[in-house]
């Protein structure tokens, strides 16, 4: 109990409010408002371009869960921005966290005083953090730096909010992401197959993934069809077939969960099948990115974040579109953006955003050799957009295929639990009864019937 | 021939063994190997190149060896989360230790109402993990203010029971004559303690020490939980980012770096306890059995 | 200060003369009762309130009162996250208090090199679980691991150690024991020293053998060490976490799962502290029952 009275002091002044979300907002902004007002003082009289700049200079903090292969461009890119601002007060400090415990420890930083000024949106949280008050709307503050909004396609600018928040921006779009697969062309050749050529539905797909999958006595030893036994690789998998044949996760509405019951259930199937019946893939996978750089396995569906690893290991391998599986050819999307977090000390906001401006303009580098499409009109007409980029044999598909890249998040509160592409959570956990067996894909449907209904019933 | 049996015999004889303690012997030394194997194992695979470790040919001392590993190593800023374990550590063993005598020598050796309960409280609590209560403790540091900071890290360490209670058993049997002698000579008992009783409690202090210090420098679940800069991480934590379904490094780095990172986390630990070996003996026997 | 009187009474019945109340007493054990308070004592009962709300870090907690306890229940991970920690229990104890007790006989019994194998078989236990957690991953790795390849020259078909659902927990609790196993050795060990030369070489001149020696005398003599073990191992394991995050962050199908991981489950990956906090409150209840359970066992057969 002691420490219960202990947390009510460190809620700030302002602290007569009721508990509502709302206000403890503001009380994360008003909490610290005296010193964001000397050092606001401080910045705007200080504006005479002294020698001694160093004086004033300001280390910013970057959180991602980026490592090797686009964690590398993601440095390169915090490197350069840091180049070109030297001796000009600013710099960034960039650090890892891992990523499934990414978002409580940006909750924990910044309810501690502590977050990182920006760092990478997740997957389907945006909402919550949004009433949680730990990002900042970034309309007016965009606004000063002259960050130019009619650059981001429209598609990129309806993804930074929703229609709850009204019209407030909440994130800089960075790069948009599809998930297609990859291709060992070694096992294409070495299993006689076209590398000209690439399954187009789903029949073409597992008599590809037949030829190439290799066995001795001990199981499995190269998998046609990239698997992992568990967790985010069959679930995604699942996302992808289940929406392609015609299973969705939420009406339209948001009124019900599970439209189409019966094609998810046949979606479990198929990727039992995968193990069980047609023998492409093992469950004993457990690292796919490594399984597939290794050459355990011959086709992997992936985003464009793996194109800077394999082709830096020197991986003969190609990406082609999603086959059409199931009635409709759809994949998994995502948008990388970034978003500031709530600071004490509110006068850092102006320079964060800056920077978050000069990644956004410079950059071609992570959209070229880091990631996918990008969500910037001015970035896609220029031609290094191609001519620098890693070649269309790994890239195009990546970019070909946001067109029919259309599995996202759902836009609800409680969106990371219908999230396909995500590690722990309540998805995977649910569907990997039905990946070991331990449960009928019936019994997985009920269950997620179950649960994504109450938290649509929540709202 | 005859010669050698004569001489085991005789070796057996003089150790009063028998004949069938060859076998058991062989046995538990073939036992023994096994159990020491995994370390063998993870120091060969650091010094492997990456490309010989995949594979199902065994070699137990490597073809070639390479250092790259542990180079890779420490691109990871390992220097400084050792520094962040040693300060954690180091910290909260000493209060624990000193706190833990102050406390086992007044409800060993000083009367006051109550302190029987007193101890019976400490006792029970050993019964209840700690883990049990993380989630709020990490909200209320979260709360105050602590989180990710030396505070967070070292103060609930603290308070470890098995500290107190190795100097109570040891106070427990501490010769009244010395204290007494003390209090003649006019010295209260706060200085009998600090003057007489605590230099003297050498052999408890070093084996509590040993101990709370190795329980720190491994501890997981907190550090965890309640560091989120990079620059805070502990050892153990920083380390397991190579454990291939939580990690972030697991993706270009095989098991070969695994290894050299894990071989570099436990040198110390295995260091410490080989120079200390009789004090960690004594220390957990201490704290253990005599109930 | 009634307490007080009654307290000073009792004691009056056994010493001859009351000595005077030491009041330091208190300011000694204060240094040490306060941070004991603080963060031993003080979570579990902020985990109460907390157990009670809906909070996820950021703002302030909404009461909801045993809605956490009602989800809890009906919630499956939990049961399978109870089921596994008690299967844990099954393997880990006996193979902790077999091998610890096998490494310590043979350790006591005197033979040539046992200086190293006491500083060998007690070695694993002052490591951090970091490292007990990647050797094992490395060594049961289904296709290249050590185990496996050595089982496999032997003729056994690769065992999916890590990755499948039914030998999961085994896996899991190899490594523990292997880590676990130290603890148990050396508080057998001093047992075992313990233990009077005389009584054993009496024993042997009525003819008694070796086993009959260890089931008739050493055994009764080390039982309080037994029970010991059986405790803290018991304990140990109920509280099993840091490898199982380690090698295999309770999958596949959460199937290897403790109480402890999936509180860090739900509090860390899915940021519902409320809820968390009541599952640890079911922890600490069952680690209660099983702590007076095993008491009162052992009461009995003693």
């Amino acid at each position: 109990m002691t420490v219960k009275s202990k947390s009510g002091k460190s809620a700030g002044p302002s602290s007569n409010g009721a508990g509502t979300r709302q206000i403890d907002r503001r009380r994360f902004l008003g909490g610290a408002a005296s010193a964001a007002g000397v050092a606001g003082l401080t910045a705007a009289t200080g504006t005479f371009p002294m020698p001694a700049l160093a004086q004033n200079s300001i280390e910013l903090v970057t959180w991602s869960w980026l490592t090797a292969s686009d964690g590398e461009v993601w440095a390169q890119m915090i490197q350069n921005f840091n180049d070109a601002h030297k001796n000009k007060g600013v710099q960034i400090r960039s650090e890892v966290v891992t990523g499934s415990q990414y978002m409580t420890k940006v909750l924990a930083a910044a309810a501690s005083g502590k977050a990182p000024d920006f760092g990478w949106c997740q997957t389907g949280r945006r909402l919550q953090q949004i009433n949680d008050g730990v990002v900042v709307p970034l309309d007016e503050v965009s606004m000063q730096v002259g960050l130019d909004w009619g650059d981001f396609n429209d598609f990129a600018v309806s993804k930074t909010r929703y229609p709850q928040h009204g019209d407030s921006k909440w994130c800089v779009p960075m790069d948009l992401m599809s998930m297609q697969p990859e291709i060992n062309l070694d096992h294409v050749v070495d299993s006689g197959l076209d590398p000209e050529s690439a399954p187009k539905d789903g029949d073409e797909l597992i008599e590809w993934a037949k030829a190439m999958t290799r066995s001795d006595s001990s199981g499995i030893t190269r998998s046609g069809i990239m698997m992992t036994g568990s967790d985010i690789h069959p679930s995604v998998t699942w996302g992808i077939v289940s929406a392609q044949m015609g299973f969705e996760r939420a009406s339209a509405d948001l009124k019900t969960a599970c439209v189409n019951e019966e094609a998810g259930i046949r979606a479990m199937e198929w990727v039992i099948d995968l193990f069980d019946k047609h023998k492409v893939s093992t469950r004993e996978v457990t690292d796919r990115y490594k399984g597939f750089g290794t050459g355990q396995g011959s086709i992997f569906w992936t985003g464009p974040w793996t194109l800077n690893g394999y082709i830096q290991q020197g991986l003969n391998f190609k990406t082609a579109l999603f086959p059409k599986v199931g009635e409709k050819q759809v994949t998994w999307f995502d948008m990388g953006g970034l978003e500031m977090y709530v600071q004490s000390d509110t006068s850092r906001y102006e320079q964060t955003m800056a920077a978050m401006k000069w990644l956004s303009d410079n950059s071609l580098l992570w959209v070229t050799k880091g990631r996918g499409g990008t969500p910037r009109k001015s970035i896609a007409a220029d031609p290094r957009y191609i001519s620098d980029a890693h070649p269309p044999q790994y890239r195009q598909a990546f970019i070909d295929g946001l067109e029919f890249a259309t599995i996202a998040d759902v836009p609800v509160t409680t969106s990371p639990e219908f999230a396909i592409y995500a590690g722990g959570g309540f998805l995977q956990k649910t569907l990997d009864g039905a990946w070991t067996g331990i449960k009928t894909p019936e019994q997985v449907m009920a269950e997620l019937k179950a649960h994504w209904q109450a938290n649509l019933d929540k709202g | 021939m005859a010669a050698l049996v004569e001489r085991i015999s005789t070796y057996l004889h003089e150790r009063g063994l028998r004949v069938v303690d060859i076998p058991i012997w062989i046995g538990g030394m073939l036992f023994l190997l096994a159990w020491a194997s995994p370390f063998l194992w993870m120091v060969t695979t650091s010094f492997k190149y990456p490309e010989d470790v995949l594979t199902t040919h065994i070699e137990w001392i490597p073809r070639r060896v390479t250092i790259d590993n542990f180079i890779q190593v420490f691109e990871l800023p390992v220097l400084r989360w050792a520094l962040n374990s040693a300060v954690q550590a180091i910290i909260a063993t000493f209060f624990c230790v000193v706190f833990g005598a102050m406390a086992g020598f007044a409800l060993a050796r000083m009367r006051f109402p109550g302190r029987g309960a007193i101890f019976m409280v400490f006792l029970a609590s050993l019964m209840v993990p700690t883990e049990v209560s993380v989630v709020p403790m990490l909200l209320a540091f979260v709360k105050v203010g602590w989180a990710s900071t030396y505070q967070a890290l070292i103060l609930p360490m603290i308070a470890n029971v098995l500290s107190l209670y190795i100097f109570r058993q040891f106070f427990l049997s501490f010769p009244q004559e010395l204290l007494d002698a003390a209090r003649m000579d006019g010295a209260n008992i706060m200085r009998a303690f600090w003057l007489i009783a605590f230099p003297l409690a050498r052999a408890p202090a070093v084996a509590a020490a040993v101990i709370i210090f190795t329980l720190n420098w491994n501890n997981f679940l907190w550090p965890l939980l309640v560091t989120f800069d990079e620059s805070m991480k502990t050892l153990p934590v920083g380390i397991a980012q190579f454990a291939p379904n939580v990690g972030t490094h697991t993706q270009i780095e095989g098991y070969a770096v695994a290894m050299a990172a894990i071989t570099m986390l436990s040198i110390p630990s295995l260091v410490v306890f080989f120079l200390l070996q009789k004090h960690f003996i004594s220390g957990i026997s201490q704290g253990g059995i005599k109930q | 200060m009634q307490d007080e009187h009654a307290a000073i009474d009792q004691r009056g019945h056994r010493m001859k003369q009351a000595e005077p109340i030491e009041w330091t007493g208190y300011l000694f054990v204060a240094f040490f009762a306060v941070p004991f308070l603080l963060f031993n004592v003080g979570p579990i009962l902020f985990g109460l309130f907390v157990s009670l709300t809906e909070w996820n870090i950021i703002g302030s907690p909404d009461w909801v009162g045993a809605a956490n306890y009602l989800q809890a229940l009906s919630d499956p991970w939990i049961h399978q996250a109870f089921t596994n920690v008690l299967i844990y229990g099954l393997l880990i104890v006996p193979g902790v208090v077999v091998l610890g007790l096998g490494a310590a006989l043979f350790v006591n019994a005197g033979y040539p090199l046992t200086g190293i194998a006491r500083t060998l078989f007690f070695a694993p236990h002052v490591v951090s679980a970091t490292v007990i957690g990647l050797v094992w991953v490395w060594l049961l790795d289904t296709r290249y691991g050590l185990i496996n390849v050595y089982l496999g020259r032997v003729g056994v078909d690769p065992i999916p150690w890590l990755t499948s659902a039914e030998w999961v927990i085994f896996g899991v609790s190899i490594a523990s024991v292997w880590w676990d196993m130290g603890l148990a050795f050396v508080l057998f060990l001093a047992a075992l020293q313990d233990v009077p030369k005389d009584l054993l070489e009496a024993a042997e001149m009525d003819g008694a053998n070796r086993i009959k020696r260890f089931w008739f005398v050493t055994l009764p003599l080390i039982r309080p060490a037994l029970s010991m073990v059986v405790t803290l191992q018991l304990i140990a394991t109920l509280r099993i976490f840091s490898q199982v995050y380690v090698m295999t962050n309770g999958g596949p199908a959460g199937a290897s799962a403790s109480p402890i991981h999936y509180i860090y489950n739900v509090a860390i990956e899915r940021y519902l502290f409320g809820y968390a906090s009541a599952i640890g409150v079911l922890l600490f209840i069952l680690i209660l029952v099983v702590t007076l359970l095993h008491r009162t066992v052992l009461r009995e057969t003693v």
